[in-house]
């Protein structure tokens, strides 16, 4: 069993695509509001254990403790799980079809059953937080990259969730607008949000992260600190990592 | 923002000519066809009263049971290809294979022998009114090319829609329902337009039934009169007249269907 202490109890997961070993051994246990970065080269697994998280990525081999509740577990309910944890997409993923709005809405209409006129409040309230409360109702399609993803912060946060996750949040946009979003994810870590993210932004690690988790081949090779991680980390392919980036 | 998603195009064989906006000018080949369907009409109907309005007044009852046997025979379709649809994207390994296997019958075997295979095969068991055989032929062939159209089309969204509704924590189904088939929808207007116009001709089969469509109506008074070629004339044009206009009908509503694309 998992002790309560835990919002995210990672146990000894696996995960094989194939014959090749996407996740080997990995054990992480973030705490409430603790802000855990996630780093590594490309293909090194760190969004797909980022995703295995609300069970996007299904595991072969061990356990995934969210809020004490054990989502490899075959009666686990895994749709209301998925209610407290928000994720945000490298490609955004509004819905088209919907205005800004309604993307906010749905959810909390549809799933918390909440009255249309409250969820409408709520969405404004979320849209004025992350900066662009005059495009309530406009298409996704007409908005800029970095006001989709702003947006797509506010659709996540709608649901009120215990974490966020954050898979690459600024890596398809261009670079002008990746200071617009890395703002909004500083201000909702300042507000004491437990996120985890996996992100190519040095400087973002650096300001924000409790912890830096660092992973190459499916493994973590090294956790610590960003100053232990960015000053001296102990792995020799940490230390190549950083020497390749900085 | 990578838009590579949502451009998808369903290829477009059969049925009639849907006119494209960049056909929209004055002089294409559907004004040209329209406007020369119609003077032919007209010309002979007023020019030739004597047998071109005799006969195109026979025959008026039995354009409306074409059009009742489209519009009844599309509404069953549609549901039927739904299912189908969604059946051939099951991961349901037995639902998937009755759709796949209804979807393999159905392409394989002539619509006209499925008429005769319902109403006289069948009929032998189960006598049911030729009406009823006709939409019930036409239901069943039709939903079977419907099922693909929606298949295609659903498969035709970006993986990461899924992906986004199922992490709000909608399941399975509310994914489908509230973001998967609204966006399909406009992918599979076009070829679903297409295919109404195809089973719209299609119901000429249904004659031989002795259901009194326009084909039947007219095939009557061309007996009676041995008047074939005008019969024969005036049948051809009120199909076309009523081709071109419904496919002018489906390119609208398609253009209209476009609210978040800029």
């Amino acid at each position: 069993m998992t002790t309560n202490n835990y919002i995210i109890d990672i146990q000894h997961v696996y995960k094989f695509f194939n014959n090749l070993v996407a996740l080997k051994n990995i054990s992480l246990q973030i705490k409430p509001t603790e802000k855990v970065v996630i780093l590594g080269p490309s293909g090194s697994g760190k969004s797909t254990l980022l995703r295995t998280i609300n069970r996007l990525e299904k595991i072969d081999r061990g356990k995934i403790f969210v809020n004490g509740q054990d989502i490899t577990h075959p009666k686990c309910d895994i749709n209301k799980i998925r209610m407290e944890v928000g994720m945000v997409f490298q490609n955004f993923n509004l819905f088209p079809h919907k205005t800004v709005l309604q993307n906010i809405t749905m959810a909390p209409i549809k799933l918390k059953k909440i009255p249309e006129n409250e969820a409408n409040e709520l969405a404004i309230s979320l849209l004025k937080k992350v900066g662009i409360e005059d495009k309530a109702h406009v298409y996704p399609g007409q908005l800029s990259g970095g006001q989709q993803q702003r947006v797509a912060i506010a659709r996540a946060l709608a649901m009120q969730p215990k974490v966020m996750l954050f898979d690459e949040p600024t890596s398809a946009l261009d670079p002008e607008m990746i200071g617009e979003v890395l703002d909004v994810m500083v201000n909702l870590a300042k507000e004491g949000m437990t996120m985890v993210v996996v992100t190519h932004e040095m400087g973002f690690a650096k300001e924000v992260a409790d912890r830096i988790v660092f992973m190459d081949a499916g493994e973590i090779l090294e956790q610590g600190t960003p100053d232990h991680f960015f000053n001296n980390p102990n792995h020799p392919r940490a230390k190549q990592f950083l020497s390749q980036i900085l | 923002m990578k838009d590579n998603k949502q451009k998808v195009q369903i290829e477009v064989s059969d049925g009639a000519a849907i006119p494209t906006k960049k056909d929209f000018g004055l002089f294409t080949a559907w004004h040209i066809t329209l406007i020369a369907a119609l003077s032919i009409l007209l010309y002979l109907v007023i020019r030739y009263p004597d047998p071109y309005l005799d006969i195109l007044e026979f025959v008026s009852d039995g354009i409306v049971v074409t059009f009742e046997i489209t519009f009844v025979s599309i509404f069953f379709s549609l549901i039927l290809g739904l299912l189908t649809g969604l059946g051939r994207l099951s991961k349901n390994k037995c639902i998937n294979l009755i759709a796949s296997i209804y979807v393999e019958v159905i392409r394989g075997i002539p619509l006209l022998v499925q008429l005769f295979y319902i109403y006289y095969a069948l009929g032998s068991f189960f006598k049911v009114p030729p009406f009823v055989a006709a939409v019930t032929a036409m239901s069943i062939c039709y939903g079977a090319y419907m099922g693909e159209v929606f298949r295609a089309g659903i498969e035709s969204i970006d993986k990461g829609q899924t992906e986004a509704a199922r992490s709000l924590g909608f399941n399975t189904k509310q994914t489908m329902f509230y973001v998967i088939i609204p966006q399909a929808m406009r992918t599979i207007l076009p070829p679903v337009g297409n295919e109404f116009i195809a089973l719209l001709k299609d119901t000429s089969l249904v004659s031989i039934l002795a259901v009194g469509d326009l084909l039947r109506r007219g095939r009557e008074f061309a007996t009676e009169s041995f008047a074939y070629f005008e019969t024969y004339t005036m049948v051809a044009l009120i199909y076309l007249l009523i081709t071109l206009l419904l496919s002018k009908l489906v390119s609208i509503t398609e253009e209209k269907m476009r609210p978040y694309d800029n």
